[in-house]
């Protein structure tokens, strides 16, 4: 869905198998509703104009009913209401029964983000990438609380229980770029958990499959990676009420871990801390960062390294100096420590 | 026995009545009166309104942008949350059936006071009590699980007052169970010499109707929420799947209430409106018993929708087709209702007075709310619409536009009778306009904004929904202003206000045949009734006065 | 039709001024108890319809948890309130006919049976407490492991059934029992779980709930049961509750009998007590074979008959 900020969209775009028929089901209600509801108004607005008191407290005609109208009006919306049921039960079977030929994507929501992973091994972080006019089904869990996959544009939607697996499964009929939401309220940072579905043509995914980024600097691509593809930003740069540690300034600086040892924040103890997040954990802190050991690559740790590095441009100069360049002042104090995650 | 006018007319300034009847705070706030405690709740109930109010503009305010630059997402989280709670339950449950209802349901069917007036009183102070705990919690930093609660966030992850809300909600419930349980008892009991079933003005068969989900769904709720305070307490496993828990049962229990619960705070606006359209039309209700049973029919197959709540939370396929199904069979009552307020404006002698206006706004803001039921009833469409701004917008259209215009209606028609005042029509009636422009201004782009895919609960959005948010939030301000009128002109008139007839309108209902305000015991003598509900006929009792000259109404 | 209120000057004791007669007060009385009890019904309704979920869930979990309470108390404690229900309904009759002094004895009798059951109540939620099945952290008993050479195990109660014929041969009945911390104890399990597999009884929940890695594992068994005697707490601790709010009433309607304020004309508020008591001991009858009963057989039996 690639909307202009400048465009009003009105009715989201259609791009899975079924996205016409939850349409077309909606044209229907709607066709049923404005019938119903435009011939009341109607008749409200002709009974208005038409009946409007004469004379102040006059007694017109008493009219008790007519068991005539009252089966008619009882029967009809009944017999509409009972068409809605069965067309609307027909494409609720579709969204519902999983197809067996799909391929099987597997999704893990977590406060706040979605990590999928392909039957190939490829993982992705607030992306996903999917071919077009093949069956693809979700089949997915979260670590916390219920999560809601929701991509607009396919018409579909599923909670992501804990405890437990839901699917959910569409084809996808139009490359392009659409958007994933979390639909289920699941606390602090709801509206950041979303992101993309990338629809693209065979080809093209066989060649994303087989990993060929594309030429940015480290920098842009380390960017890239921790403010959308990891999803580093939902806990590092949240405001006052992140839970990850502020990263703008830190380079360079020592720091007092929990246990009283201290560390230099050095391009090694970045990589630790990304691989290895427990081993390190500066005070006033939790260790609830994931590991992501496995989810980046090699090439990919160097650029995220490198974009943390440049969030503090003086640090080669002048690691004492108070904060570098971040929003606020940086403050790593005890309280922020279980801020939003109480028990966990 | 045909005659019973036991007073008419306005001459006895001095006689005592139930607001002159004892001055001091205690006689108040230690009142067994129902009148006197309908007020204290019209009191409560507005003052939390107005607050509920303030949270809503807060939210709009936030959503003008896309990003979350006026609150930070935690503070967005706790403002939505803290708007839901003291909406639903400080502000809509109550609304009607403990204002209005508890005012002219004794009024209504002859009866001297409700069955347990002492039960009644400490209903009102449950009500405080659980609204102080809710109160108290949001200043001690608020809750952050949204009004549903729901599992496991509420019992493990949120770090916010969630027993304390919880506890609130729990004790305003036994508010609500006691107020359910005093109207069937007084209804079954109290009803006056010759007030028959089927005599019976239909605001009672619809307060009857609540009451029954009242006394049958609160406690579900109740024992909901004590499992959810302790489970957070003691961490034991009942709906927290990494100790052993189900979290859909949570919903399935939270749901098997809280669905009713949108009938018990729509099936009393019915009955205002059921009253609005009869007395205004100055004509029976067309089809009076189909109206009275539907009332009961909506309490009863309401019962059995809760799972189209649940439509994505993973039920089976044929739990969702069974839920879908009767979710479609409830529309029809509804519908039924619908119908009959129409025909009853066939052939009528129909006013504009300000109550009217009311009713006619609540016609058409139900028509939606009530119609874009079906979408989310209908599995299928629901599966996209769920979570959505659409769904917002849905239910803010049946619960605010049918609930508080029934309640706004209500308490312009029977203002004359609870004050003895009359209220500024002419601001009355401009009130009612605001209140429907701005409602539909505010609310018609989220039904937009839904189909595209906005969730709820955003504090950020993306960037291509900003237009018609934008629209919205001005629509609330209008809404705004028109739910500021009334509390002004109203206050104004309260104190102020002309001296109004002990029936402005020449109705036959039971409570204009005593003065305004009545006295203590709501009729000198108690009445016998020997005609039918909404009886305009020239010998029901009642004279009515063929002066069309008659100015009842001061116009400004 | 408007015999009811010619006559006004007559106000019988006790009529309350919003009812024109005793008979509407009465009537008032006695729809308004059942309305009462119906929202009862639905407040325990809840918690029954949790306790169904997850016993249909788990039923392995919940019979083992079953078999830990204690059926003889538990048979006591019915009969108890069963001949409390008879004195109760007796109490109603001696006020209808006016007889004040059965009325009050009938009334003590009541109150001496309901204490009664609040007293074994309070034993066997001692031995919970004592043998570490309360599902909460920290509050069963504390035994260190400096204690543990006094005690041999975590008894069984005397009436308790054996835990199963598994669990006696392994010989592991006899691990000194230590509760450092006061947390809910639960050892036993693997042995049932597979006898369950063996014949075929697992539900599909138990097959995912029992298990970590294809492995049995016993926490998460413990877990399950943990769930059992939570409700047992919250079930019984809120029938107690509601036990000792109908003590309450049981004392304020004494204090009334014993003034001789009811009659053959005004005994509404007895009537009213009783329907509450008979409620109360409705629900016991329902908690007891849920609770204490179901699936014992399968555990003592050793086998799926």
């Amino acid at each position: 869905m690639f909307m202009q900020s400048e465009n009003i969209p009105l009715f989201p775009e259609q791009a899975s198998t079924f996205a016409w028929q939850v349409d077309y089901l909606f044209f229907y209600i709607t066709a049923i509703c404005l019938f119903f509801g435009l011939g009341v108004v109607l008749v409200v607005l002709a009974f208005a104009y038409k009946y409007k008191e004469q004379k102040k407290f006059a007694s017109p005609r008493n009219i008790h009913g007519s068991l005539v109208l009252e089966f008619t009006w009882t029967a009809i919306p009944f017999v509409l209401a009972m068409s809605i049921f069965v067309l609307g039960t027909i494409v609720f079977h579709n969204l519902y029964s999983m197809p067996q030929d799909a391929t099987e994507i597997f999704v893990v929501g977590k406060q706040w983000m979605w990590k999928f992973q392909h039957g190939t091994g490829q993982r992705e972080i607030n992306e996903l990438h999917v071919p077009v006019g093949r069956k693809i089904k979700l089949t997915m869990t979260t670590e916390d609380v219920i999560h809601d996959v929701y991509i607009p544009a396919f018409r579909t939607k599923a909670d992501v229980v804990p405890g437990r697996f839901t699917y959910l499964w569409f084809e996808a009929t139009k490359p392009g770029k659409y958007r994933l939401f979390c639909a289920e309220y699941c606390g602090l940072n709801h509206s950041g958990m979303g992101g993309w579905v990338y629809v693209m043509e065979q080809k093209d995914f066989d060649s994303w499959l087989s990993g060929t980024d594309a030429d940015k600097t480290p920098v842009q691509a380390g960017e890239d990676l921790f403010n959308n593809k990891l999803g580093c930003a939902s806990c590092h740069a949240g405001g006052d009420t992140q839970r990850g540690a502020k990263l703008e300034g830190i380079f360079g600086k020592e720091v007092k871990l929990v246990g009283g040892n201290t560390a230099q924040r050095d391009e090694q103890y970045l990589r630790n801390s990304i691989l290895n997040p427990g081993g390190q954990v500066v005070e006033g802190y939790q260790p609830i960062m994931p590991t992501f050991k496995g989810q980046v690559t090699e090439e990919q740790l160097v650029s995220l390294v490198a974009y943390i590095r440049s969030l503090s441009p003086d640090a080669a100069s002048a690691p004492s100096t108070g904060s570098g360049n971040g929003t606020g002042t940086e403050t790593e104090s005890e309280d922020k420590a279980g801020d939003d995650q109480g028990d966990k | 026995m045909d005659n019973v006018e036991t007073n008419n007319g306005g001459q006895q300034e001095q006689e005592l009545n139930y607001l002159n009847n004892g001055h001091s705070v205690r006689s108040w706030l230690l009142t067994r009166d129902h009148k006197r405690i309908a007020l204290l709740y019209v009191l409560s109930v507005s003052f939390f309104f107005l607050v509920g109010g303030i949270y809503a503009g807060l939210l709009r305010v936030e959503l003008l942008t896309p990003q979350s630059d006026l609150f930070e997402a935690a503070t967005y989280n706790r403002i939505f949350t803290a708007h839901g709670v003291i909406m639903i339950f400080l502000f809509l449950i109550p609304a009607i059936p403990a204002t209005l209802g508890n005012f002219f349901v004794p009024l209504l069917i002859g009866a001297k006071d409700l069955a347990f007036p002492r039960i009644n009183l400490l209903s009102w102070y449950l009500y405080m009590g659980g609204a102080g705990l809710a109160v108290w919690a949001l200043m001690q930093g608020g809750v952050d699980t949204g009004w549903t609660f729901y599992a496991p966030y509420s019992t493990t992850f949120s770090n916010s007052y969630v027993v304390m809300t919880g506890l609130g909600a729990f004790v305003v419930g036994f508010s609500s169970i006691l107020t359910g349980l005093n109207f069937i008892v007084t209804i079954h009991t109290m009803r006056a010499p010759g007030m028959t079933w089927f005599r019976l003005p239909l605001m009672i068969w619809s307060h009857y109707a609540t009451s029954l989900i009242m006394i049958l769904g609160t406690p579900v709720v109740a024992i909901t929420i004590v499992l959810l305070a302790l489970e957070r307490i003691a961490r034991v496993g009942i709906f927290d799947p990494s100790i052993g828990g189900d979290p859909i049962l949570f919903q399935h229990l939270f749901w098997f209430y809280s669905h009713p619960a949108v009938y018990v705070m729509i099936l009393p606006a019915m009955g205002v409106m059921s009253e609005l359209v009869a007395n205004f039309s100055r004509k029976r209700v067309f089809g009076y018993e189909f109206v009275a049973f539907s009332s009961i029919a909506i309490a009863v197959i309401g019962f059995l929708v809760w799972g189209h709540h649940l439509f994505v939370s993973g039920q089976s396929f044929y739990a969702g087709m069974v839920f879908s199904i009767l979710t479609m069979i409830v529309a029809v009552p509804s519908a039924v209702k619908v119908f009959n307020w129409t025909a009853t404006l066939y052939q009528g002698s129909l006013s504009f007075d300000t109550p009217m206006i009311y009713a006619y706004g609540f016609l058409g803001l139900f028509l939606v709310g009530g119609l874009t039921g079906l979408f989310l009833g209908t599995a299928g469409m629901d599966i996209h619409l769920s979570d959505t701004y659409f769904i917002v917008s849905h239910f803010h259209f049946v619960m605010v536009g049918g609930t508080v215009m029934g309640y706004l209606g209500g308490i312009h028609y029977w203002w004359s009778k609870m004050t003895g005042r009359h209220y500024s029509e002419f601001w009355g009636k401009i009130s009612a306009m605001l209140v429907f422009i701005g409602f539909n201004l505010t609310f018609f782009p989220q039904f937009i904004l839904g189909y595209l895919g906005m969730p709820r609960r955003y504090a950020s959005y993306p960037e291509e929904f900003q237009v018609l948010n934008i629209f919205s939030t001005l629509g609330a301000s209008v809404l705004g202003v028109g739910y500021g009128l009334p509390v002004i002109y109203l206050t104004y008139s309260f104190f102020f206000g002309k001296k109004a007839d002990d029936n402005p309108w020449k109705l036959p209902g039971l409570e204009w045949r005593t003065s305004s305000p009545p006295p203590t015991e709501n009729f000198k003598e108690t009445p016998i009734v020997t005609w039918e509900a909404y009886d305009f006929s020239e010998d029901n009792g009642i004279e009515i006065e063929r002066t069309p000259e008659t100015e009842v109404q001061p116009s400004s | 039709m408007s015999e009811a209120n010619i006559d006004h000057h007559h106000h019988p004791p006790g009529l309350q001024h919003q009812f024109e007669d005793m008979e509407q007060q009465q009537d008032s009385a006695i729809i308004g108890m059942w309305v009462f009890l119906a929202q009862e019904i639905m407040f325990f309704g809840g918690i029954f319809t949790a306790y169904l979920v997850f016993r249909y869930q788990y039923p392995m979990a919940f019979a083992a948890g079953s078999n830990h309470l204690d059926a003889f108390w538990g048979f006591v404690n019915t009969l108890v309130l069963i001949v409390s229900s008879l004195t109760m309904a007796l109490a109603v009759l001696y006020a209808q006919r006016g007889n004040r002094n059965m009325q009050v004895a009938m009334i003590i009798l009541t109150m001496l049976f309901g204490t009664a059951f609040l007293g074994v109540k309070a034993v066997e939620y001692k031995a919970k407490y004592d043998t570490g099945l309360i599902p909460v952290k920290g509050l069963n008993k504390v035994v260190k492991e400096t204690d543990a050479e006094k005690k041999e195990t975590a008894s069984l109660l005397p009436f308790e059934t054996k835990v199963s014929a598994a669990a006696e041969e392994t010989g592991d009945k006899k691990k000194a029992y230590i509760n450092p911390k006061g947390e809910f104890q639960w050892n036993y399990g693997e042995e049932l779980v597979e006898l369950g597999e063996k014949e075929g009884m697992l539900t599909e929940a138990e097959k995912i709930g029992y298990y970590s890695n294809g492995k049995i594992d016993p926490s998460k068994f413990r877990d399950k049961v943990q769930i059992f005697y939570w409700l047992y707490f919250a079930m019984t601790g809120l029938h107690a509750l509601h036990m000792v709010v109908g003590l309450i009433i049981m004392t304020w309607l004494l204090i009334m009998a014993w003034r001789s304020t009811y009659s053959a004309e005004y005994y509404a508020p007895v009537e009213v007590a009783g329907l509450y008591w008979h409620f109360v001991d409705i629900v016991w009858i329902f908690l007891f074979p849920l609770l204490y009963l179901l699936g014992r057989h399968f555990i003592a039996g050793g086998g799926g008959h």
